[in-house]
């Protein structure tokens, strides 16, 4: 599906990411933790188009991505949700639905849209403004909307679960689940919480300073004296 | 009264009472035709800038391409008026690639580079002495011609020309609004990474979005200069085609399709036939201070105003009514 070879980001003198290389395969979930300033998200803007790596290279289905503009690559079966939800403005919640399926897959399907209206809980609000009538929560699931609405086969998924108070969590988190069987996509997901990651993840790659530290089942992961070393701080030591 | 409802009226009253009550006072009809001028570049100007998001003080350039292309294919090439006047259109829309650059600018860059764009175009038609007459400019350019037995060369002929672009002007601004591509182009303003990720490709619907408006300014400009039949480059390119339809754009709502005709309509009319006779010389200055009341009190310009005050009429009524019923 996804092959991330030897990928940099330089900004300036700072290096974001230093030689990243990872496969993600055909409808795996795969998690990617590491403490803050770690690169996950760069590594998502990378991956995304929205950062022009230094060096490397991503081949997805066989292509290499890295020169295809964002929207070519969302085109091409790469869906993203943003940190801090970025809705449509001034459109309702279907009409950012509609327009994110027009624009990712070339066609609008009304009977898909509410699929994904009723799979993620918001066909109440599917006419009422995005902007200002959704909660955090609601926003969270039109930013997977929007997503998933240009067919995506591989969904990266930022933080989805942040700000959230316990019950809407636990919530999304039930939607989040079903989402690889419904849909049979591959998922990238950055998330703090590491009891949400070893649930839904099969596997794990943890980011540090930019760099790979650890790679495996949440089990191997969360026990690597490294990765525990870069949580507690003491990596640079 | 929805937009659309009115549709009817709308049109009874621009091809039907106008013509029938004034035909005959030219000097109404010609502020009507000036109106409407401006109206057409509003409303080229409101999309580039609400749908497209970029604020151009550049149109100038757009309308003189339009009038000079028109006028050099009908005085020089022997095009009949009505096709020449498309021909306007579509070279300012290819005067408009040159602009293209200037996208990757945002906000005031954007709206500086569009306004060199303008200087660059008037002296490059007063420099081509001998295909635009240099700074003295075109005589003669042929009016509308007599079609059907009808004169469109005549002050009627020339306003039901100017009402019939401005309509299908509004009528391709809305089919883009109610669109798709017009839903991405408004969110775009907001944040352009937003539709990027979903697979908007916002560099090319800019594109086309400044094409559209330069197409729409030229076919005014060529309009203008087949009424007028004279051109010089610092007629056809003043600031004054950028500046009073931007004037007429924000005083009617420039976020609105009706707003920027009504308030070049309003602008127009009002600045000629009450300030002009109160202040003959630099009237404008009421213009002005209208401008920056409205700036400072209704920002989002007259037809939004009266909306929100006639929906809040409609609310207390509706808030009443029932209490009358029950007392009664």
């Amino acid at each position: 599906m996804l092959t991330l070879n030897n990928i940099t980001v330089q900004f300036g003198g700072l290096i974001a990411l230093k030689g990243v290389t990872f496969t993600i395969r055909d409808e795996e979930v795969l998690g990617l933790v590491g403490p803050n300033g770690a690169g996950k998200t760069t590594l998502f803007n990378v991956i995304s188009g929205l950062t022009r790596p230094t060096g490397g290279e991503a081949i997805f289905n066989k292509i290499n991505i890295l020169n295809s503009p964002m929207h070519k690559r969302a085109r091409v079966g790469i869906g993203r949700t943003f940190q801090i939800p970025q809705p449509l403005q001034e459109l309702t919640v279907r009409q950012n639905l509609q327009v994110a399926q027009r624009f990712g897959t070339g066609k609008v399907n009304q009977d898909k849209i509410e699929e994904i209206l009723n799979f993620l809980h918001l066909e109440d609000k599917a006419d009422r403004d995005a902007v200002s009538s959704l909660s955090l929560s609601e926003l969270k699931a039109l930013e997977v909307g929007k997503a998933l609405a240009t067919e995506p086969q591989l969904l990266l998924l930022d933080e989805v679960l942040a700000g959230l108070e316990t019950a809407s969590k636990r919530a999304f988190m039930k939607t989040l689940s079903e989402l690889n069987s419904k849909y049979r996509i591959s998922i990238l997901i950055i998330e703090h919480d590491i009891e949400t990651i070893s649930n839904m993840c099969p596997r794990v790659c943890v980011l540090n300073y930019g760099q790979i530290i650890a790679d495996g089942t949440p089990k191997e992961v969360f026990s690597d004296p490294e990765v525990i070393k870069s949580y507690t701080g003491g990596a640079h030591d | 009264m929805k937009l659309r409802h009115s549709i009817p009226i709308i049109l009874v009253v621009l091809y039907g009472v106008v013509p029938l009550l004034l035909q005959h006072n030219n000097y109404i009809m010609s502020i009507l035709v000036a109106s409407l001028t401006i109206a057409g570049i509003a409303l080229a100007w409101s999309l580039l800038g609400n749908l497209g998001g970029m604020v151009s003080f550049g149109h100038a350039a757009f309308f003189g391409v339009g009038s000079y292309t028109s006028a050099i294919l009908t005085m020089k090439m022997g095009v009949p008026v009505f096709p020449a006047i498309l021909f306007g259109g579509i070279g300012a829309a290819i005067a408009s690639i040159a602009v293209l650059p200037a996208l990757r600018l945002a906000g005031p860059y954007f709206a500086l580079a569009i306004l060199a764009y303008a200087n660059i175009f008037r002296i490059l038609a007063t420099e081509f002495t001998s295909l635009t007459g240099g700074a003295g400019g075109l005589l003669g350019i042929p009016l509308f011609p007599e079609l059907f037995g009808f004169n469109f060369g005549s002050k009627l002929g020339s306003y039901l020309i100017i009402t019939s672009i401005v309509l299908i002007f509004a009528v391709i601004y809305r089919m883009i609004r109610t669109s798709y591509h017009g839903f991405a182009l408004l969110a775009m303003i907001e944040g352009e990474d937003s539709t990027r990720v979903v697979g908007v490709n916002s560099t090319f619907l800019k594109a086309m979005m400044l094409f559209l408006s330069a197409f729409m300014t030229g076919i005014i400009g060529a309009f203008n200069a087949h009424y007028i039949n004279f051109l010089e480059p610092d007629y056809a390119f003043s600031g004054v085609w950028t500046m009073i339809p931007i004037v007429a754009a924000i005083f009617g709502g420039y976020r609105t399709l009706t707003g920027p005709i009504i308030g070049a309509i309003v602008v127009y009319t009002v600045d000629q036939l009450i300030f002009k006779a109160l202040i003959p010389s630099g009237h404008q200055i009421i213009l002005g201070a209208l401008l920056t009341l409205m700036i400072l009190f209704a920002p989002d310009g007259l037809i939004p105003l009266f909306s929100k005050k006639l929906s809040w009429a409609r609310r207390v009524k509706e808030n009443r009514s029932p209490q009358t019923g029950h007392i009664c």
